[in-house]
């Protein structure tokens, strides 16, 4: 009996029952073809699935998880938490495509790997704020002046719709956006960076991906050098 | 719910094929189940409840915006359709996310949620709503286009 396209997918996948399974077998040991067609199809969803599961290891956006916060009591949804898709689409159109950012971020842009978050916060400020040495480099360095070699850098600094103002930095190996607010820096996003443990499969993302999602959260362009300045000034205050 | 969002979050990306549309695509979906969450029934799984309200948007979205494409593009502006803007974006897209995007939706579910998010064809055909024999045939297809892709643009 001739074996299917179908059924070679489903071998492939684990997906027949022992008979089928074996007749497959059967026919592979015959045509060396089969055999190289059942390792194509395995071949492709090790790429397929190498290639979307970094997603799955981001942060989830800080919209997305806050309609889930504060879920309503019984009507339906809280009208107040859910950011409205308009207003969110209308976002993204305002600031131009990433290009206007790439010079403010300039030498700092590097190929580098994103793979996975999770990383604790330090433990002497209240949980999802940065720790004294990222809060002090957040607090005093501008992206324009800072030592080129300083352990953390900073990408660049907006203000969100908010009005706070946040600032995207990177270390070594990892990078985020923290905003201020009245308790300290609070750690919007974080990203690993770097390439320690990178594949083939996994060249998603990067220092790119991190400006991209600061572009998202900025309500105006980045702030300029004279801005960063003023903006230490007021201590990181909405003006 | 919040524990699946970053898989669902992942489906959404691939189907809609950008992280601002997959994103959005996301948002429609928790709206739609925490509006209808007295209809997701306790003992079945939320997730592929989930799934099948993420994909069901994304059709019905899709669907739309190919009407509104057909029926309101005024014929002059055929020719910028398209344009500049169009190809750099598509060239910043990685080879996998380009062939994805070639693949007719009912491929590309079928191949996302096998391949990548790991249902098992049964599963698969269910949040689909469609026969498993379907589902397989659709996987097969969507499958040998990608390769077909990929291989091509090895070779170029």
């Amino acid at each position: 009996m001739r074996v299917t396209e179908e059924m070679l997918a489903a071998y492939a996948d684990g997906e027949l029952d022992a008979a089928s399974q074996a007749e497959v077998e059967a026919a592979i040991a015959s045509d060396p073809a089969l055999g190289r067609k059942v390792a194509a199809h395995r071949a492709l969803k090790a790429t397929l699935a190498g290639h979307y599961a970094p997603i799955a290891q981001e942060a989830v956006p800080p919209g997305l998880a806050a309609l889930l916060a504060t879920p309503a009591q019984d009507s339906g949804l809280g009208a107040a938490e859910v950011v409205s898709l308009a207003a969110a689409r209308q976002k993204r159109g305002l600031p131009a495509a990433f290009r206007r950012w790439a010079p403010l971020a300039g030498p700092a842009l590097a190929a580098s790997l994103i793979l996975a978050i999770v990383q604790p916060w330090q433990a002497d400020m209240p949980e999802g704020y940065a720790g004294s040495d990222l809060a002090a480099a957040l607090d005093t360095q501008l992206a324009a002046t800072q030592a080129d070699q300083a352990g953390t850098r900073i990408l660049l600094s907006f203000a969100r719709e908010n009005g706070d103002l946040c600032r995207a930095w990177r270390g070594a190996d990892s990078g985020g956006i923290a905003c201020r607010d009245d308790n300290g820096w609070k750690i919007e996003r974080q990203f690993a960076l770097g390439a320690a443990q990178g594949t083939e499969f996994r060249q998603a993302g990067s220092e790119t991906d991190l400006l991209a999602a600061a572009q998202e959260m900025a309500a105006g362009e980045a702030l300029d050098a004279e801005g960063e300045r003023a903006a230490r000034a007021r201590g990181w205050k909405q003006p | 719910m919040l524990d699946l969002l970053p898989r669902l979050r992942r489906f959404a990306i691939g189907l809609a094929g950008s992280r601002p549309d997959g994103d959005d695509l996301c948002q429609m979906t928790i709206e739609r189940a925490l509006a209808r969450r007295e209809q997701w029934q306790e003992g079945t799984r939320l997730d592929s409840w989930m799934y099948r309200i993420m994909r069901n948007i994304f059709i019905d979205e899709s669907r739309a915006t190919s009407r509104r494409r057909e029926t309101f593009v005024d014929p002059d502006a055929g020719l910028s359709v398209g344009g500049d803007g169009a190809q750099e974006a598509a060239v910043e897209l990685s080879l996998v996310d380009r062939a994805m995007a070639h693949l007719p939706e009912e491929q590309r579910e079928a191949v996302l949620l096998v391949m990548v998010e790991g249902w098992s064809y049964k599963e698969a055909a269910e949040i689909v709503g469609c026969p498993v024999g379907t589902l397989n045939s659709r996987l097969v297809r969507g499958r040998d286009a990608l390769m077909a892709m990929l291989e091509d643009a090895q070779c170029a």
